[in-house]
């Protein structure tokens, strides 16, 4: 039966903007943080099945820093977040690239080193991006196109030649295909001859984005700055999918031989990496889970202070409504309806602002949050569901006081 | 059989050396379809009185049975639901939300019986019709003169169908006009067999009563059936000696009017005063055995 009861909510609520908005404050902020972290995780998750698909489920990457630990079975048992974002550095050599050729089962493979430096045009300085040394294997690895111009040839391992990422032909050259044109890197110059395709992000790790790279011949870049390079990756397929554990360990025995023992870098298959991301992403989650927890508890005590006060204030208004026949529950129905709509106008703008945090993060950031239909629905009964708890014992309140005394309270 | 029916009934405000006593056993039978006027002094316990019959307060002693029901028996909710379909409410203060249009005002009691939003609007529409006020359905309180707030909320209390109406000094905020046309209503609505109570300061509204009840310090002191139509006896003494010129007047003539009593009748009403006195010190008697079970 319609009582009216929310609809006089609403009038209630709407009378009183400003103190129904620092109410709401906690809850919104709650579902924010809420909403935008699972997106964000669900949009990293997102890329990570994009990357595997581009990558296939057979590539094996080398990376330098102990990112993950293992037990006997080889099964990763911890993820060690400080390595696992971003490129890493140091720990790999050329020694190790040459035991890495000389496995059995390897088809193919790619070294690439990281000179982390802009590059210069003109007048146009560089500085948001980085280098790669890259070799002829690269794009077919990555399963990358070079959308204008083409990859540099084994022929042309020991020239000045680049292909760009479309950031750099952006900012660097404010034009779309700049091939033809040379940009200088540590005062070389170099030859542009290719344009990547767009980057899917995240294809060589959390934090990355390919689009804003410079990729030249790993020969040639160690020739221009020698000592300045760093080996970040070395991707590698095995000759068939079966073969990919056999390669995985016999590259880490070889690895650590040479190290001496020491784990300080990571043989990783495709298909870890999501659950290494997704490690990061729980600790992550579970922080922010915590943050969320508090303001939504605010939340809550904002809802059950303001709805004591609007209590205390309607007195003489519970007083007339018991005189013409409310029962207590009837009551306490109308201020639990209030209070349930505190929360969910709370939810309301919480939602409206998680898609502006959301849109924000996707033209600031190259993170690609993805808010889900189900995470709308669970904020939203979360945001009704405070609402009914915090305001139960207001609304008994309500219902509790005595007819006379509250009619007689002619404030 | 009375509908309502007060054997005995006090009620006592605080305790110790502060205990008021609002209601010294009252001892009172209403017939149905009967309108009672309730005169007396301020604070010799009408509104107490009113506010018992209408459910709204517990007497601390004695018994209230209406329509032969005990009422002390009754759990909260059937209270608020003899409130709602039994009672009408009409105050001096009128008590409509401010919040709520006349019509949204007029239909609250009917939200709280379940009536459908359709059939509730329609039913106060009928009754603002009834008042006068159609033309004002869409009014917010604050936008109407006091008469008119009164008669809505006499549409207010109409709602239900109720058997009694308690009106505790409907006229005390109306000027004499509104007054008038408030009474013709209420006479209206006793004529079509509703209970009447109403307490008034003003003697000359007692014509529209076919019962006087005079109250003096929580006892009824008189009580006497009138001809409709005509002011009884003890209040026209009151309006000769103090001719009517306002509500000060009327108060100042109801006072006047019980320091008349012991002359015209000194023997009763000294009895009663003598009377009165024994029953208060029972009643603080019966305090005094009750805060010892209580240790
Ligand atoms: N809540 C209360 N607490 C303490 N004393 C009270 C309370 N309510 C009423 N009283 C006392 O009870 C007595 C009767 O009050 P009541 O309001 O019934 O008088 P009344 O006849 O309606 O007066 P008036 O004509 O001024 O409205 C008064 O002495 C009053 O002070
Ligand atoms: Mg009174």
């Amino acid at each position: 039966m319609y009582s009216g009861n929310y609809s006089f909510a609403l009038r209630i609520i709407r009378r009183s903007k400003w103190q129904s908005f620092f109410t709401m404050f906690g809850i919104i902020a709650g579902i924010v943080s809420v909403v935008t972290v699972i997106s964000l995780g669900q949009g990293i998750k997102q890329q990570i099945v994009q990357q595997v698909s581009q990558l296939g489920s057979d590539l094996v990457t080398v990376r330098p820093g102990n990112v993950v630990t293992r037990d006997k079975n080889g099964d990763i048992v911890e993820v060690n977040p400080n390595y696992a974002y971003g490129f890493g550095s140091g720990s790999l050599s050329e020694d190790d690239v040459d035991a890495i050729a000389s496995s059995d089962n390897l088809a193919d493979f790619s070294a690439i080193s990281l000179l982390n430096s802009g590059a210069s045009s003109g007048d146009e300085t560089y500085n948001s991006g980085f280098v790669l040394g890259t070799d002829v294997n690269f794009p077919s690895i990555i399963n990358q196109e070079v959308e204008f111009g083409s990859y540099f040839t084994t022929g042309e391992q020991t020239r000045s030649v680049v292909v760009i990422g479309k950031r750099v032909a952006e900012q660097l050259f404010k034009e779309n295909v700049p091939i033809g044109q040379s940009l200088t890197i540590r005062g070389q110059e170099f030859i542009v001859r290719g344009v990547f395709e767009e980057f899917a992000s995240g294809i060589l790790g959390q934090g990355i984005d390919l689009n804003s790279g410079i990729y030249a011949p790993r020969t040639q870049l160690n020739s221009v700055a020698p000592q300045s390079t760093q080996l970040v990756r070395v991707l590698v397929r095995p000759d068939q999918p079966a073969n990919t554990d056999k390669l995985v360990k016999q590259i880490d025995t070889k690895i650590t031989k040479l190290h001496g023992g020491q784990k300080d870098f990571a043989v990783i298959r495709q298909e870890e990496t999501i659950q290494i991301t997704g490690d990061i992403l729980n600790k992550l989650t579970g922080l922010i889970a915590g943050i969320a927890a508090i303001s939504l508890l605010v939340g809550g005590i904002g809802i059950m202070n303001i709805m004591l006060v609007s209590v205390s204030e309607r007195t003489h208004e519970i007083g007339i409504r018991k005189a013409i026949g409310a029962t207590n529950r009837q009551i306490r129905n109308q201020f639990m309806a209030e209070a349930t709509m505190l929360g969910l106008i709370g939810g309301f703008w919480g939602i409206v602002l998680s898609y502006l945090v959301n849109y924000i993060i996707r033209i600031t950031t190259e993170l690609k949050p993805i808010i889900l239909l189900e995470v709308i629905i669970f904020a939203s009964v979360v945001a009704i569901i405070e609402g009914v708890i915090f305001g139960t014992i207001p609304a008994i309140k309500a219902a509790r006081k005595n007819p006379i005394d509250a009619l007689r309270n002619n404030a | 059989m009375p509908i309502i029916s007060l054997k005995d009934v006090s009620k006592l405000y605080g305790f110790g050396d502060a205990t008021t006593v609002a209601l010294d056993e009252v001892n009172l039978d209403i017939e149905a379809g009967e309108f009672v006027a309730v005169m007396g002094p301020s604070g010799s316990g009408k509104t107490t009185l009113m506010n018992i019959i209408g459910l709204l307060d517990r007497p601390t002693h004695g018994q209230y049975k209406l329509s032969n029901r005990a009422v002390e028996k009754l759990r909260p909710g059937q209270r608020a639901k003899a409130r709602r379909d039994r009672i009408g409410f009409v105050f001096q203060s009128f008590n409509l939300l401010p919040k709520l249009n006349v019509l949204d005002n007029v239909a609250l009691p009917l939200v709280y019986r379940g009536v459908r939003p359709v059939k509730r609007l329609k039913r106060a529409a009928d009754l603002l019709e009834r008042v006068g006020l159609e033309d004002r359905q869409y009014f917010m309180p604050n936008a109407l003169s006091g008469g008119q707030i009164q008669r809505a909320a006499i549409a207010r209390a109409l709602v239900n169908d109720p058997q009694i109406i308690i009106a505790d000094e409907p006229t005390g905020n109306l000027d004499s006009i509104s007054s008038l046309v408030v009474m013709e209503l209420l006479s209206e609505l006793n004529k079509t067999g509703n209970t009447v109570l109403m307490v008034t300061h003003n003697p000359e509204l007692t014509r529209y009563a076919d019962r006087a009840v005079y109250m003096h310090d929580g006892a009824i002191v008189h009580d006497q059936k009138t001809a409709k139509g005509q002011i009884p006896q003890l209040a026209k003494k009151t309006m000769q000696l103090f001719p009517r010129r306002s509500e000060e007047d009327d108060l100042a003539g109801v006072s006047a009017m019980m320091e008349l009593l012991p002359q015209k009748d000194g023997s009763k009403a000294k009895k009663t005063k003598s009377k009165k006195a024994k029953k208060k010190s029972r009643v603080k008697h019966k305090v005094k055995s009750t805060k010892d079970k209580d240790v």
